[in-house]
């Protein structure tokens, strides 16, 4: 298992650095520049040179590369060329944010998705399978965003009421900090969740009609022994893929989540940081973005040892 | 030897009627008039409380001499003060600009080019570090206004000011400006909400002034906690140099970027004013947050920003003024402003002057009936021109635009597209992205046309500036010298009403050259709570100058 964990670890350091080639160039090759919206419309040309030069932008890319990418290795993600403050200091400060709404909306994705697909699948073809089937279809089909919006706008229109949109401190007001946190992470666990309950329906369908599983309802067990045990752990282990993939798209959600809810996350300084060519960051919030997707896809990959024994690569 | 400076409850045109001496009778007479609200809000003000606002963005960072983010000016107005400002309360029309003294008692212009500026005695800055509540002098605004025009990164800024020559410090209650040529809209451009008066000590301290830490001025608020993204928190600056003011405890500016969470918020009564910039509300949701908001306050104003159209005078077809005239004879503004959600079709269209600085800008039934016939909408009379013009059948041009406006910019251009094609200008749309268009398309780098949006700046005289040859925003090139010896004529026109008629007869010359065509402003409904006294909404960012006489009767 170790020796299997490791090798993954091996295996995770090219990509990230394939992906920080990518994370580093990317942000370059769109059209706009940062010089020119920093001095905004009335720039003069020698003003422009000197900053490109203060900024260290008047050199060739791979020299900039280079230096970025010691600067990383050392833990340091360099500075907003706007506020010329260090980006890991800001990322500290917002990292905790997207995390907590990506892992309650990961959590909300699980809780709905494993009950309500385990039931699908036992009563196959019933009504209880064929409403769960329609509100995953309708999952995966209604934009997480519009459904914030209205979640957002109608209470405040019939009943005067708005979820909070001034983002609180854990340590200033627990309950408040929690539930400002609940309604986002709920809807942008819908979509997820609906991805997941298909899925998990699908494979203990299957997993169900084999030999061994047979077997174990001809020795008498109760149908919850049969499932939970002798199924679904079966069940899950292409369910536990997935999840390494939702991980990514939830990630991904955070940055409109965040937007609408007011919550100061990394997806929100994304957004800003894209609109204002702020390089340092974009590279920054994006290598944390690719370095947790690949973790956790890493901890997806050592959940399958555990899961299934036969696996050994 | 001209007394400029002017203070209390008449307007500009006032004055004017009143002449010049009833004028320097009345400077420093009425120092607390801009606390005295309109009869309709009569009554007493009230002490307490804080105001919350919403803003769509957070600021850029907080040094007001390397940016003219709006985002930054805003929250910069409650803790600043500049020289002079626009008077503020609920009498206060909107769209007029009356200046009044901020940290000026007085000012005189001697002969053309010199200004001296006479300042309040007592004024404090804020009693935190590094300043420490000592006592502001004419050397804080003399260093202020050098570092303006010499600070590298505040190019854009810096054209605000150009005409600044040599700025003295004769005592210390004395500034004097020397201006390199006369410039009569000097003390206006002095309003603007850029030329905040900051303190040396700060900028030696921190460097720059970007970060909230360093924002230490001598405004009726200080900054009290920055968090970014989340909100801007001021409190009352308890040594404020106008006593009584301001009335409110606190100001906090809620970071929030969605303008649906940001309606919903404002219906659930988490804000005191219209969630969208200016304090307004979208007009398609007024009836609603009436619904929702018993009694709620709202005023119609027109606002600063309108569309315009660019033509490269200088290639085909756009060399011949015949084009130039169909383009603007197929812009049917009428047709924008009935599809906006923020108007509803209210609102006005624009001449070169923004409709929206009352003043300033002609209305539109004064210019020349050349001019005045290109702002109805004709797409046959537009065919015609264009055939005279050699095109029977038609034009195809490309038109450069973004779509980093918001979608009510691109219903706008998708108007425009229409009715420019039932005129024959088949327009080959270039939708670029906001910052390349920003630091390309605006500066005059397209292809024959572009289609994009004005606005912002209160100063009648920054809309020249794209008339001018050489400037960067001269997009469409514009190279005409009778028009230049206009423009530099009316700038060294003292006499207001002369000035006045200068500025029209500019305006009535535009309408007929059509280098730029002009399309309308929306009228937006500013909205605030019931409980909000003495709020009047006005154009531009000093909205710490608005809420200082406004007060929370709970």
């Amino acid at each position: 298992m170790k020796k299997y964990v490791l090798r993954r670890i091996l295996v995770a350091i090219p990509s990230l650095l394939i992906a920080s080639v990518i994370v580093f160039s990317l942000p370059r090759l769109l059209p706009g520049d940062v010089v020119q919206l920093m001095l905004e419309e009335k720039a003069y040309g020698k003003d422009l040179e000197e900053l490109r030069e203060k900024l260290g932008l008047n050199r060739p890319i791979y020299i900039q590369y280079w230096e970025w990418l010691g600067r990383v290795a050392r833990g340091d993600l360099g500075e907003s060329l706007w506020t010329r403050r260090p980006v890991v200091e800001e990322l500290l400060r917002r990292l905790p944010v997207s995390m907590e709404l990506g892992l309650l909306a990961l959590f909300f994705a699980i809780v709905i998705a494993l009950p309500i697909g385990v039931l699908a699948a036992v009563r196959q073809d019933s009504a209880s399978d064929f409403i769960a089937r329609s509100l995953a279809i309708l999952g995966l089909s209604v934009p997480g965003f519009w459904i914030a919006t209205l979640v957002v706008l109608l209470p405040a229109i019939w009943w005067g009421w708005s979820p909070p949109i001034q983002f609180t401190e854990f340590s200033k007001d627990k309950w408040a900090h929690i539930s400002q946190f609940l309604l986002p992470a709920f809807i942008l666990g819908i979509a997820s969740a609906a991805a997941i309950m298909r899925l998990t329906r699908a494979m203990l369908l299957e997993v169900l009609r084999q030999d061994y599983v047979r077997t174990a309802w001809a020795k008498g067990l109760r149908e919850a022994v049969v499932v939970s045990k002798h199924s679904l752990k079966n069940a899950i282990i292409p369910v536990v893929t997935v999840l390494g993939i939702q991980i990514a798209q939830i990630l991904g959600g955070t940055v409109i989540f965040e937007q609408i809810f007011g919550l100061p996350g990394m997806g929100r300084f994304l957004f800003d940081a894209i609109n204002q060519r702020d390089y340092p960051v974009i590279q920054g919030v994006n290598l944390i973005i690719v370095s947790v997707v690949v973790g956790m896809n890493l901890l997806v990959d050592a959940m399958y040892a555990f899961l299934d024994p036969r696996i050994r690569y | 030897m001209d007394q400029h400076g002017r203070q209390g409850d008449l307007t500009r045109r006032d004055l004017l009627k009143l002449g010049s001496a009833a004028a320097a009778v009345g400077a420093g007479a009425h120092v607390l008039d801009l606390a005295r609200p309109s009869a309709a809000d009569a009554q007493t003000p009230k002490r307490g409380g804080t105001f919350r606002l919403r803003s769509h963005v957070a600021p850029v960072h907080f040094d007001p001499h390397q940016t003219i983010a709006f985002s930054t000016m805003i929250p910069l107005s409650f803790a600043y003060s500049r020289l002079v400002k626009v008077k503020a309360g609920s009498s206060v029309v909107p769209g007029t600009q009356p200046i009044e003294g901020d940290l000026a008692e007085s000012w005189e212009r001697q002969g053309d080019t010199v200004y001296v500026f006479k300042l309040k005695k007592g004024v404090r800055w804020h009693a935190k570090p590094p300043v420490n509540g000592r006592e502001l002098t004419a050397e804080d605004v003399k260093y202020t206004y050098e570092r303006f025009l010499t600070t590298k990164t505040n190019a854009a800024n810096r054209a605000i000011l150009e005409m600044v020559d040599k700025i003295e410090a004769p005592d210390k209650y004395t500034v004097r400006f020397t201006l390199r040529e006369p410039n009569a809209w000097f003390v206006d451009r002095l309003a603007s909400t850029s030329t905040w008066v900051v303190a040396k000590e700060s900028v030696e301290k921190f460097g720059d002034l970007k970060s909230p830490e360093s924002v230490v001025g001598t405004g009726p608020w200080m900054l009290q906690r920055y968090e970014p993204n989340v909100r801007i928190s001021f409190v009352r600056n308890p040594s404020y140099f106008v006593p009584g003011l301001p009335y409110a405890d606190g100001v906090e500016i809620v970071l929030s970027a969605d303008p649906a969470a940001g309606f919903a918020a404002f219906l659930a009564g988490a804000f005191d004013f219209g969630p969208e910039y200016g304090m307004v509300i979208r007009r398609s949701d007024l009836e609603v947050a009436k619904g929702r908001v018993k009694g709620l306050g709202t005023r119609d104003y027109i606002v600063v920003f309108g569309g315009f159209t660019a033509m490269k005078l200088d290639q085909d077809p756009f060399k011949d003024v015949r084009v130039r005239r169909a383009v603007a004879m197929s812009d049917n503004w009428r047709e924008v402003l009935e599809t906006n959600a923020w108007s509803l079709g209210q609102g006005a269209p624009n001449p070169l002057i923004p409709a929206a600085l009352k003043d300033w800008s002609i209305p539109i039934d004064q210019l020349p009936a050349e001019g005045r016939r290109l702002y109805e909408y004709n797409p046959g009379e537009a065919k015609r021109l264009l055939a005279e013009a050699g095109h029977p059948s038609g034009i195809k041009v490309p038109v450069e635009t973004t779509a980093g406006y918001g979608p009510d910019w691109m219903d706008a251009v998708q108007v425009a597209l229409k009715n420019w094609k039932s005129a024959g200008i088949e327009s080959d749309l270039k939708l670029k992205e906001y910052g390349a268009f920003v630091s390309s398309s605006l500066l005059g780098k397209f292809d024959r046309m572009m289609l994009t949006l004005r606005g912002g700046t209160t100063d009648p005289d920054t809309y020249f500036t794209q008339l001018l040859p050489g400037e960067a925003l001269n997009s469409s090139g514009v190279n005409d010298p009778k028009l230049t010896d206009m423009i530099k004529l009316q700038r060294r026109t003292f006499d207001e009403k002369k000035r006045r008629e200068i500025v029209f007869d500019i305006q009535r010359y535009l309408s007929q050259q059509v280098y730029y065509a002009y399309s309308a402003s929306v009228s937006a409904v500013a909205a605030w709570m019931p409980y909000v006294k003495n709020f009047g909404p006005n154009i531009g960012h000093d909205y710490g100058g608005r809420l200082m006489v406004a007060w929370l009767d709970k």
